[in-house]
């Protein structure tokens, strides 16, 4: 067993080998059931949809990736400030977990229309809805990372005369990083959806208006396209910020053995 | 013996209706509406009945949907758009119009009559929202060079299902894709006033808003013939006895008996088309020309291979 790979060749490795083996279910199930092309194309189609409107499929990704990491920014500065103001008393916690907890439940593919009559057709709207849907898993592992601080640490600090700032900055925050880690890499795979839920209910760009644009023009070839690009970006996203924050973070990486 | 005999009357009873009705299940284009009076009061009235059919319609979750479906074989007959078929066929979905619901436009471009857009030259480097349908570029497209103008002049917006809001919120200062017999109303009762432009007086041929496809397969059915019929007859009802047939329509379906609906019913009346059946081969030809021009499709089909007259 003396095959071992270094990292970063080991996981582009299982990349390839997780792709293959989807494609190659993809391009089987296929054969086997046979479905007509307008209900679902083969890989081989999907490509070619790819190859010959790439320009296009790129132009839009880009806005949405846009959409996807503004939304992410302003989501994750309001989930951290919401869990910073939540943990900071027992009862500024009882009072206002309740209306975070609220503001998840609202089916946002519900207010999405109305959200776009208020922030208009643009980039704002979609903003707001990638904010809405990442803010609460960010909120609510950061809040939970600060209130399991170790008390005997804490107990300690308390000894030493540490003001309750300097408690939060050199004991609360830094404990509770893990968590927001944690937060911020659940927000990240749902970030895209906010996204694209804005774009379905009034946009002139993006990956979601691609969609729905293929799907009335019948190019069930171009909408899967658009779908393979954007589960490539969301990818991408996930793995650069596990990544980023495995490096910023150490003490949270407890995978590997110390 | 004699019970026998009442059981098999009893069952030769229940079975006789049933085995003289074929099913037929008919998706449509979008919820139900006076869009669909034909087919509603041919149900209502038992003419589909009287023709051997046991029609269900069904309301779609994605209008874009239904003839996909039918292609998929998943149902018999499809509502769907003269111009999005040019955009199926070419797509390689087996559906073929064999018949007609609304033989003009519906689709229209509104403006607020209080707004700044009096003409379509006015709508240079002002929004238009319009709700994805495949189409719009093309029916803006020829609209505006109609006026002078080119399609650059003009910001399109995706605004989805919400036409009549984005105009009246003013997000957008003219809306396309707006039904001429709806959304008038829709901004009237809003407590707005809208000017409408008609496609088909600026630049746009004459074409069919609402079409029945069917799989290439099934031509040869029956039931579409007898379909077909009932629906003719059910057009003659409507025209005849508007009123007895508003009260049948909201019989079936209560909840539109509403003032929008009320209104959209008087408007669509002289839409419909009298003979479903009849085929305009020049429209169908020189609309796909027309898709052809403008870029949307590759080529234009040959007409026999996705529009027909079954008699």
């Amino acid at each position: 067993m003396n095959l071992r790979l270094p990292a970063p060749a080991a996981s582009v490795l299982r990349a390839i080998v997780t792709a293959a083996v989807l494609l190659s279910a993809w391009w089987a199930g296929i054969k086997l059931f046979g479905p007509p092309p307008f209900i679902l194309p083969g890989p081989e189609r999907v490509f070619a949809a790819i190859l010959k409107n790439h320009v296009y499929l790129f132009d839009n990704a880009l806005v949405t990736l846009q959409e996807i990491l503004l939304g992410l920014f302003a989501g994750t500065v309001l989930g951290v400030s919401a869990a910073l103001l939540v943990a900071s008393s027992e009862t500024m916690r009882r009072w206002l977990l309740p209306l975070l907890v609220l503001s998840q439940v609202l089916p946002v593919f519900a207010i999405a229309p109305l959200l776009v009559v208020w922030f208009g057709y643009g980039l704002a709207s979609k903003i707001v809805m990638t904010t809405i849907i990442i803010f609460f898993p960010i909120t609510s592992a950061f809040q939970d990372g600060l209130r399991r601080t170790d008390p005997g640490l804490l107990d300690l600090a308390r000894l030493h005369g540490a003001s309750r700032l300097q408690t939060l900055r050199l004991l609360k925050v830094p404990s509770a990083l893990p968590s927001l880690a944690s937060g911020l890499r659940v927000a990240i795979a749902a970030a895209p959806i906010g996204a694209v839920v804005g774009e379905w209910v009034g946009a002139s760009s993006g990956l979601g208006y691609v969609m729905l644009n293929a799907n009335a023009r019948a190019q069930t070839d171009v909408l899967f396209a658009a779908l393979l690009i954007l589960g490539l970006v969301a990818a991408v996203l996930w793995f650069t910020l596990d990544a980023a924050l495995a490096r910023l973070i150490p003490w949270s990486d407890d995978r590997r053995p110390s | 013996m004699k019970r026998l005999a009442a059981a098999l009357v009893a069952l030769g009873l229940s079975l006789s209706p049933a085995a003289a009705a074929d099913k037929l299940t008919v998706l449509l284009d979008w919820f139900v509406n006076p869009d669909h009076a034909p087919l509603v009061i041919a149900k209502q009235n038992g003419l589909f009945e009287k023709h051997g059919l046991d029609v269900e319609l069904v309301e779609p979750a994605d209008p874009n949907a239904p003839p996909r479906l039918v292609g998929a074989k998943q149902a018999d007959v499809a509502v769907t758009y003269q111009p999005n078929l040019y955009l199926q066929v070419q797509e390689g979905v087996p559906v073929v119009r064999f018949g007609t619901l609304v033989d003009t436009p519906l689709n229209s471009l509104l403006v607020l009559k209080d707004g700044p857009v009096k003409s379509i030259a006015d709508l240079k480097g002002k929004k238009v929202g319009y709700s994805i349908s495949g189409f719009e570029d093309a029916l803006m497209g020829v609209m505006l060079e109609n006026a002078g103008l080119s399609a650059k002049d003009v910001e399109m917006v995706n605004v989805n299902f919400a036409l009549t809001q984005a105009l009246m919120a003013k997000q957008v200062d003219g809306v396309i894709g707006a039904f001429r017999n709806f959304e008038p109303t829709q901004v009237k009762i809003a407590g707005g006033t809208s000017t409408v432009f008609f496609p088909e007086e600026h630049g746009v041929p004459l074409y069919d808003e609402l079409i029945y496809v069917a799989h290439k397969d099934s031509l040869g059915d029956d039931r579409l013939k007898r379909f077909l019929a009932a629906g003719q007859e059910a057009t003659v009802q409507l025209l005849n006895h508007p009123e007895e047939s508003w009260k049948a329509f909201t019989k079936a379906y209560p909840k539109l008996d509403d003032e929008l609906n009320t209104a959209a019913w008087a408007a669509t009346l002289p839409r419909f088309a009298k003979q479903p059946g009849l085929l305009d081969r020049a429209r169908y030809e020189g609309f796909g020309a027309f898709m052809k021009e403008r870029g949307l499709i590759t080529a234009a089909p040959a007409l026999d291979s996705f529009a027909v007259e079954i008699r």
